[in-house]
């Protein structure tokens, strides 16, 4: 299936304006985390949360609602979430840990439950992994090449990144600038060019925005705890939804958009084997 | 008629060695020689001439039952060869992860003695009971010390991070909810200990004074170790030929023979009871009684620390790894006895370093304990002593001119 094992798919948003205000789209991450938190389904979230350095996070054991707000919004670069799950654990003492992922994590931290290698009594207390869809990730020093130096901007004044319709935008407090999404490529990290998984397929629930209107996100739920959770949220009144068939562009860009990561990604690993190159999968 | 029994290698204890024990007509023991045949590693040599934060990573290494005193031992050897004074609340999560440990390895012993002491009937119970604590005290050194077996986050100047105010409150009721386990625990241990040893299928009373020895005890705290206590001119080291007086024994002998004052000594459990809390009990009984309630009172401790500890407070001092060239003391009471390491750091590299450990000083001991009884105590006499001979083995002769090996038949088996 081309966006992986999925039990259901809706458009949803977090009805807290709180949430909006600060989110991506439909704030879904943050909301999900933040409900499981308040109702004691996880002890704590591993986020990527906000450094001192404009726009590089890092990984943060959130403990508190607003611990998990203040790491609300998609960074266009890496958060190692993964290495903080540990810590989580160890030192935090958390025994029900929720995290928030992209496909690639999602790889490791899946390998380390079935495989505890390193991670004694750590991968048993995972219970809860919220994906993101990703085409690509940026390492830290291609954003500053495209925000100070192909927008003209900086990256202490922008207050938001988006990858929408075609190009990558970054709002500041009164420009609105955007770059062509064929000028980012080679930008991004090498191993995003063999990467099959757009929808964060081994996740319990995934979301991104493709396929919902502004302000909105497209939600799979996948595993039995996602599913349950993600029920429940909607059930309490945290998240709406839509009917993912009213919704327009809808599922079928979401199948599209999945589709061509994974040819352009068996080209690429194709050309790679020829080459000699090594390829993990 | 004097005859020779040798029991080899002698078992339910960490590592290998020999009792080898002359019997007279009767089967009395006349002389109790044990020594370790557990080969050479050489960590010392491994971590001469690197960064000093390699010695704590490889000497947790030296042995997997005590992993945890060795690592502290060798960071508070390097602290004090650096000149480095460890934060109030760093010092408080070394030994909270200390008193866990050793409850949890006292344990690991029980485990180890169980068919000795434990009738069938209860043989469940008891192995569940020491499950039940080791699974506890395990849990607490994953959190405070971020691994179980070999923890990562002791270090140099301190620990790598404080535990957050949830896994304190959580390990504080967890060790709370423990102290009733561990006191039925102890009682059963107490108990059967009284209540004599299975011998050949038959429970039978242990005689009065089994395992008693009239050597000084070697004990510097009655919980963590203090460095002050160890003092180098009292110290002396000398090579196996010239302890045991039998030749191939000499020869054969993996570890030197420590020497506090110019004598051998006792360390472990019942050597902190006498010295820190007036305890006269001497021999098998007093060592199975006092290791079992040292569990109440590491557990006691860990409880006082939870209370105390401050989560937010700083856990690790800066320093400078350059190095004073002092030779550092760390010294820890491990579950078996004070584990000494001695470190010397200069040029930001460590020059030198020494483990002089828990189960080395009793060495010497053991043999002679198990005299003037009938031989086939024993072996009981060296398990309630509980060696563990890995950390325990240091002697390797080589050439001084090309350094090659001399003595290689101490390696064998």
């Amino acid at each position: 299936m081309v966006l992986g094992t999925y039990k259901n798919a809706v458009s949803a948003r977090a009805t807290d304006k709180a949430i909006q205000k600060v989110s991506q789209d439909g704030g879904i991450v943050t909301a999900l985390l933040s409900y499981a938190l308040e109702e004691k389904i996880i002890e704590g979230a591993v986020v990527a949360g906000p450094s001192e350095t404009p726009w590089k996070p890092e990984p943060l054991v959130a403990l508190t609602s607003d611990e998990i707000i203040s790491a609300a919004g998609t960074k266009y670069t890496f958060s190692p979430n993964v290495w903080a799950l540990k810590e989580a654990v160890r030192s935090y003492g958390l025994e029900k840990v929720g995290t928030v992922a992209i496909p690639c994590q999602l790889q490791g931290i899946r390998k380390t439950q079935s495989y505890p290698f390193a991670t004694r009594f750590v991968a048993d207390k995972i219970k809860l992994i919220v994906g993101i869809f990703c085409m690509e990730n940026f390492p830290y020093a291609s954003l500053q090449t495209l925000i100070n130096e192909k927008l003209n901007s900086s990256l202490s004044l922008t207050e938001k990144m988006d990858i929408g319709k075609g190009k990558f935008w970054s709002y500041t407090q009164d420009e609105e600038l955007a770059l062509p999404l064929k000028d980012t490529h080679g930008y991004e990290q090498a191993g995003c060019n063999i990467c099959k998984d757009y929808t964060a397929e081994l996740s319990d629930v995934s979301t991104g925005s493709v396929g919902s209107a502004d302000g909105w996100s497209t939600v799979l739920t996948r595993t039995d705890a996602g599913e349950s959770i993600f029920t429940k949220a909607v059930d309490a009144g945290i998240i709406e939804t839509k009917d993912i068939a009213d919704v327009k562009p809808g599922l079928p860009l979401l199948e599209k958009l999945s589709n061509s990561k994974k040819t352009k990604a068996d080209a690429e690993i194709k050309s790679r084997i020829e080459l000699g190159l090594p390829v993990p999968f | 008629m004097s005859e020779r029994i040798v029991i080899s290698p002698t078992s339910r204890q960490e590592g290998h060695a020999e009792l080898v024990m002359e019997v007279d007509d009767e089967g009395i023991v006349t002389k109790g020689r044990y020594f370790s045949i557990t080969p050479v590693r050489g960590l010392e040599k491994m971590v001469s001439g690197k960064a000093p934060e390699t010695a704590p990573v490889l000497c947790q290494r030296i042995c997997g039952v005590c992993p945890v005193p060795h690592t502290l031992a060798s960071v508070e050897a390097l602290d004090d060869s650096l000149d480095i004074d460890v934060p109030r609340a760093g010092q408080l999560l070394r030994e909270l992860t200390l008193c866990a440990s050793n409850v949890n390895s006292h344990a690991i012993h029980h485990f180890l003695v169980a068919t000795d002491f434990v009738p069938e009937e209860l043989f469940a119970t008891a192995v569940d009971s020491v499950s039940e604590i080791r699974k506890v005290t395990q849990y607490v050194v994953d959190m405070v010390a971020g691994e179980g077996i070999h923890p990562s986050d002791v270090r140099i100047g301190g620990m790598a991070q404080n535990i957050s105010e949830l896994a304190r409150k959580k390990l504080y009721s967890r060790l709370k909810a423990l102290v009733p386990k561990v006191n039925a625990h102890v009682d059963l241990i107490i108990s059967l200990v009284e209540d004599g040893i299975v011998i050949d299928g038959e429970r039978q009373p242990i005689p009065k004074g089994l395992g008693a020895i009239d050597q000084p005890v070697f004990a510097s705290d009655r919980i963590y170790g203090n460095r002050d206590f160890f003092d180098f001119d009292r110290f002396t080291e000398i090579m196996p030929e010239s302890w045991y007086d039998d030749p191939e024994i000499g020869k054969r002998a993996c570890s030197t023979i420590p020497l506090y004052d110019g004598v051998n000594v006792e360390a472990g459990p019942r050597a902190r009871a006498a010295k820190f809390g007036g305890y006269t009990g001497k021999g098998v009984v007093a060592q199975h009684v006092t290791r079992a309630h040292e569990m109440k009172s590491y557990l006691s401790r860990a409880i006082e620390i939870l209370d105390e500890l401050n989560t937010s407070a700083p856990t690790l001092a800066d320093f400078d790894i350059r190095g004073t060239g002092k030779i550092g003391v760390g010294a820890i009471e491990a579950p078996r006895g004070l584990d000494i390491h001695l470190a010397q750091v200069k040029d930001g590299k460590t020059q030198f370093y020494s483990a002089l450990v828990p189960t080395t000083w009793n060495i010497p001991t053991m043999g002679p304990a198990t005299e003037g009884f009938h031989h086939e105590y024993g072996a009981h006499v060296i398990r309630a002593y509980d060696p563990c001979l890995s950390c325990a083995t240091h002697v390797m002769v080589v050439d001084d001119e090309d350094k090659s090996v001399v003595k290689d038949e101490m390696v064998k088996i």
